[in-house]
């Protein structure tokens, strides 16, 4: 059903924990345990290291690609209560932007939607969710804190698409793009946040898991007028929520899996779900007319190979 | 001794008070009974407490002050099987929220020691819970002990270690093992009624029983008491002093002897008391000492009886030594720092040295405040405030300083600092004291700079280096492990859909295996301090991710370590084309450009050579019903079932299998077709027949093609042909529903050109963006907006809205200007680009008022 076109052996040395490809589908990025992010060329099957990005000084956690029309960046957040944005300038990376204004592990970074501009949400286990706008005419980076976003820690972000409210309601004039964040966190909940004026507001708040939420995805609307979200939770289970108008959720659970569940991706048409967790398995499901969810592929032990 | 050896604080006969305790500072008394609690302020000498009605039908079965700086604001009362915080701050108390796990009545609760937001609970239910108070909704730990338990206390040195009491047997746990107690101790043959660490021996663990003896035992090897005290009576409480050895005991309440007194012995002399304290008139329901200010020789003892009286017991220096205190020897003990001040020595003669010292003293130290100085008592008292740390000093010169002798450094309470760093402190303070006074030269001034660059540096080093070393390295501080409590266990395995179609996955390679993974019923951990419990066990000098992975003590001779290495770290780039209905090659070969039927035609050959027959139906059908549509002039096709509907159904279908590529393409030359027909119509005579057909709910072409501005559909087209209004209204109305439709198609078109941008087809990508009936992108920047020369209003299209007039002209032509256009931004003169790229191309100036366009606008815009 899929079919391996690169392995990259990325030469870390320790586990890593994060691996994304950009925008083009040319280069992957991979974060890991010996505090170290590199950058590889993938293009035409080839895996040439590009760069080694040393500047934190714990573990990082995940990694995240911006739009390409901002200019190559990567942010990645660690243990170091750190987010760096990395930037290549004439093949050379480098360090663009730090944030460290976090009091725990920065868990979680995501840009959000090119529509919205260049900015960069971040969960950290201190409990808040950073909001880092780019503003071009100062050349500056503008931060906003949603303080308390989930007791205890905020394990996971995602942004909501940016082209819903585009072509609803008055044709006449373009409605501004909401901005909007799903994050999961150690509260066990999942939490929808819009942007109000400068404020961030709580829209609304989701309870359907029994023990910390690991990862939350915003699925890419294709027009559909439905919102999807997928959660993944420590209580094993992946649960989906639909929503007509992000005010109030159905939730739908997917599957109770062997072991916890860590993360959750959705294809570029949201209509295919890849979930990972602690059992080293990778599952794909897809909703079929019924819409009734199934598996879709199963996924040998180790490895991360998928079978049919 | 007489009876003046203490005073009533409170008497108060409608309290009913059955719990009692004091707070960090030393100056509240929290006094908590079924129907109100109470604050009492010891420094108030008057009658004055504040009370807070209690809605409930429990008595209150303990209560305590959180014992650290952070949080002396919180206090815990145990209320049945629930346990409340409240919050006390401005003088008033507030109940914050409550713990609820047990299922039976909480016997007791002891918060720990150092750790300012951790409390133990036990409970008739067997259980000992653990809480986070941050963290409310389960405890973050529970002990099961089979019995049930009556007491539970936190060690008062080692952090992990926590005693319990069931029934006649105590058992010590240590946090980080959980599944069993670490010593089981069966200590009394009756039910023991309180437990007690000693504030200065690790080790040591004094028990009250109903047996009426005092045991101490040495937890490490508690197969006999230490050594036993006897009692004429069952042993309510014994508790050690914060002085000396000595241990304060008090009888069982519910047996009524007339027994209202509470003992103060020396432990090292087991035979009798060494004090008696007689003054209440009912049982002693509780009693606590109180945290004492410095310089005070006295110590206080709280005590609360079943009297309804509070009574504040003076321990005298002399008392104190009967208890085997040492006033010489200043400790530090239970962080609280109970300072001993008996011994000064008032040799009025020399005070000389020390009183010029402080005079020559520059106060301006930055981060730096001198509290207190006074060359009587000899002390200095200094307040250092460097990032996280608040160090609050004292210093107390000997009388023979500073010749040869340094004075004594004491980190006071109120200072916010952990252990390591305290040692640090004074180990540096120590050191460069003794290097002054042995050549007979003060110390102070380089101290207290010392100090404060030390705890700079102490700061620093904390925020960088050893917050790394904390995450894996030795086991950290209560409070590191605790944090490392709330972040996430390490994902090692993933799986991320990225660009198209590529999915990004790693994991972890077949041979490794999980710790524990024997007793397989145990899922993966929730943390990572679980990390640091598992590999505590095993003697690694490794201690990541990967060490809880991969087994260390298998390495079967070969390198298979080194493939372990090698093979950690792999990423799968699969290609998941399969999965989608989206084709990449179909994306190169499809076309949009020319008449509609080459457009099908060269599609549905496309669609034949990728294998995909049911595109080359639909592409068939689309090019019928578009061609019959372009010949179709009196516009009845389009309602035809075979017209506008079969191809909506045909992309709704498309879109709801998600083949975003199909659903995109016929959304495309749908709307080609519509424009094609509508500027057929427009050109042949307009008859109200038109306004029937649904094509108005897409622009008119003339607008469209002008490339300058693409105006809003539907409404907007109305209001322009006024006459044909009414007509429309009651034709169209039964197609509404169709609006939301074209709305949907303009996301398809989106979403596909930008699937087709990540491929970098960009020319594609741009012909799907021509058929966009809006533009997606809003202009940012600078905006030329010409307005009307007739209305002056201000137009964003070509022709004026209200007076249908071109209002801008070039200045060259002097014609309208419909298409690209350029201006000055500084003159506002323009026209069409063509023609300013010729006239730019060898002048210099404006055609029309001589402005230096060129050099203007690129100075306006920073280009230079």
């Amino acid at each position: 059903m899929v079919s391996i076109i690169n392995s990259v052996d990325t030469g870390h040395e320790d586990m890593i924990h994060d691996a994304e490809v950009d925008y083009y589908g040319l280069r992957l990025a991979t974060c890991s345990s010996d505090n170290s992010v590199k950058v590889y060329d993938i293009k035409n099957g080839a895996s040439t290291l590009l760069d080694d990005l040393k500047g934190h000084f714990g573990p990082v956690w995940q990694i995240a690609w911006s739009h390409p029309k901002f200019g190559n960046l990567l942010a990645s957040c660690s243990y170091d209560r750190k987010v760096i944005i990395w930037k290549e300038t004439n093949r050379k990376w480098g360090k663009y932007y730090e944030y460290s204004n976090h009091d725990s592990s920065v868990n979680s970074v995501q840009f959000a939607p090119a529509e919205l501009g260049l900015i960069l949400a971040c969960g950290s286990s201190d409990g808040s969710i950073s909001i880092l706008a780019y503003t071009a005419e100062t050349n500056s980076w503008d931060s906003k804190k949603i303080q308390g976003a989930h007791a205890i820690g905020c394990n996971s972000i995602s942004w909501a698409p940016a082209t819903t409210p585009l072509f609803s309601g008055n044709e006449n004039e373009q409605q501004p793009l909401v901005k909007r964040l799903v994050s999961g966190g150690c509260d066990n909940l999942v939490k929808i946040w819009r942007e109000d004026g400068d404020m961030w507001i709580e829209e609304t708040k989701l309870e359907v898991h029994s023990d910390w939420v690991r990862d939350v995805a915003w699925a890419p609307s294709v027009g559909l007028h439905r919102h999807t979200i997928a959660s993944c939770s420590q209580d094993r289970r992946v649960v989906i929520w639909t929503s007509e108008n992000c005010i109030n959720w159905n939730s739908t659970i997917l599957h109770l899996f062997e072991d916890v569940v860590w993360s959750v991706s959705w294809s570029l048409n949201g209509n295919i779900l890849a979930v990972s967790g602690g059992d080293n398995k990778i599952t794909l499901w897809s909703q079929n007319t019924e819409d009734s969810w199934h598996c879709i592929s199963d996924v040998s032990k180790g490895q991360g190979h998928i079978n049919n | 001794m007489g009876n003046n050896d203490h005073y009533v604080a409170l008497e108060c006969k409608d309290l009913q008070a059955s719990a009692m305790s004091i707070d960090f500072t030393g100056n509240y008394v929290l006094l908590a009974g079924r129907r109100c609690i109470a604050v009492k302020n010891l420094q108030d000498k008057s009658t004055n407490v504040l009370k807070v009605q209690r809605q409930s039908k429990y008595e209150v079965g303990v209560a305590e002050w959180n014992p650290t700086a952070y949080n002396k604001h919180m206090c815990v009362i145990s209320s049945n099987e629930r346990i409340e915080l409240l919050h006390w701050r401005n003088e008033s108390l507030t109940v914050s929220h409550s713990l609820r796990a047990h299922t039976r009545v909480v016997t007791d609760i002891n918060w720990h020691r150092t750790n300012p937001h951790v409390l133990a609970t036990c409970s008739t239910d067997t259980f000992i819970h653990m809480w986070d108070i941050r963290d409310s909704r389960r405890p973050i730990l529970s002990l099961s002990a089979v019995a049930e338990a009556s007491q539970v206390r936190w060690n008062r040195i080692s952090e992990h270690t926590i005693a319990s009491a069931h029934e006649g047997d105590i058992k010590i746990w240590d946090d980080r093992y959980q599944s069993l107690p670490v010593q089981y101790v069966a200590a009394h043959v009756g039910k023991i009624y309180g437990l007690d660490w000693n504030p200065y021996l690790e080790n040591q663990i004094a028990s009250c029983s109903h047996d009426s003896t005092v045991k101490f035992f040495d937890s490490r090897n508690p197969r006999k008491p230490d050594f036993v005290l006897n009692t004429n009576a069952a042993v309510w409480r014994a508790r050690y002093t914060p002085f000396g050895n000595g241990l304060v005991t008090v009888v069982v309440p519910q047996i009524r002897r007339g027994e209202n007194n509470l003992l103060l012995w020396n432990i090292s002399n087991k035979a009798a008391p060494m004090h008696t304290f007689e003054g209440h008139k009912d049982v002693v329901l509780e009693f606590a000492w109180r945290p004492s200010k410095a310089n005070s020789k006295h110590l206080e003892l709280i005590t609360w009886s079943k009297d309804q009286r509070l009574l504040v017991w003076k321990i005298s220096p002399l008392l104190q030594k009967m208890c085997g205190h040492e006033p010489e020897i200043i400790s530090n003990f239970d962080e609280r720092n109970l300072v001993m001040e008996g011994h000064i020595c008032k040799k009025a003669a020399r005070f000389q040295p020390l009183q010029q010292e402080f005079s020559l003293l520059n106060v301006h130290i930055p981060n730096l405040e001198i509290k207190n100085m006074n060359v009587n008592s000899r002390i200095v008292n200094v307040t250092a405030k460097v990032n996280s740390f608040t160090v609050n000093l004292q210093v107390n010169f000997p009388s023979d300083y500073p010749y040869g002798t340094p004075p004594d450094f004491q980190i006071s309470t109120g200072s916010i600092l952990d252990a390591i760093v305290e040692s640090k402190l004074l180990q540096t303070l120590v050191h460069l004291a003794q290097q002054r006074v042995s050549k007979n030269r003060t110390c102070l001034e380089p101290c207290l700079r010392q100090m404060v660059s030390t705890l700079e540096q102490l700061s620093k080093d904390r925020d960088n280096v050893k917050l790394y070393k904390r995450l894996y390295g030795e086991q950290g501080s209560p409070m590191t492990s605790y944090n490392d409590a709330y972040i996430p266990f390490p994902r090692t395995s993933g799986a991320k859909f990225c660009s198209v179609n590529t999915l990004v996955c790693f994991g972890r390679p077949i041979i490794t295996r999980r710790i524990g993974s024997k007793s397989e019923s145990v899922g993966t951990p929730r943390d990572l301090s679980a990390l640091e419990g598992i590999l505590a066990k095993r003697s690694t000098d490794q201690m990541t991710v990967s060490a809880y992975y991969f087994q260390k003590q298998k390495q079967k001779s070969r390198s298979k370590h080194a493939l372990a290495r090698a093979s950690k770290a792999i990423v799968h780039i699969y290609d998941g084309s399969n999965l989608f209905l989206i084709n990449r090659q179909l994306a190169e070969e499809y076309i949009l450009e020319g008449d509609v039927a080459t457009i099908c035609k060269h599609n549905a050959a496309a669609a034949a050579v990728v294998g995909r027959g049911d595109l080359v139906q639909a592409w068939t059908l689309t090019e019928l019903v578009l061609a019959q549509k372009q010949i179709d002039k009196d516009g009845l096709w389009a309602s035809h079932p075979c017209g506008d509907y079969l191809i909506e159904s045909l992309i709704q279908h498309y879109a709801l299998q998600s083949d975003l590529q199909m659903a995109a393409m016929l959304c495309c030359i749908y709307r080609k077709g519509q424009q094609i027909s509508l500027q057929e119509s427009q050109k042949s005579a307009q008859s109200p027949m038109f306004s029937g057909s649904p094509y108005h709910t897409i622009p008119p072409a003339d607008i469209v093609q002008d490339g300058w501005g693409f105006p809003a559909i539907a409404k907007h087209i109305r209001s322009t042909s006024l006459d044909n209004l009414k007509m429309e209204e009651s034709v169209i109305k039964p197609k509404l529903p169709k609006i939301p439709y074209v709305a949907l198609y303009e996301y398809y078109k989106i979403a596909y050109a930008e699937t087709l941008h990540r491929w970098r087809f960009l020319y594609n990508s741009a012909e799907v963006m021509k058929y966009m009936a809006i533009p997606v992108q809003i202009q940012k920047g600078i905006e030329f907006l010409p307005d009307c020369d007739r209305c002056h209003k201000i137009t964003r299209h070509s022709l004026c809205d209200k007076c249908k007039r071109f209002p801008f002209h070039c200045v060259i032509c002097n014609m309208a200007v419909k298409g690209l256009a350029n201006a000055c931004i500084v003159c506002g003169h323009g026209g069409h680009t063509k023609h300013l790229q010729e006239w730019f191309a060898i002048m210099n100036e404006c055609p029309k008022c001589g402005c230096n366009c060129l050099l203007e606008t690129a100075d306006l815009l920073n280009l230079t």
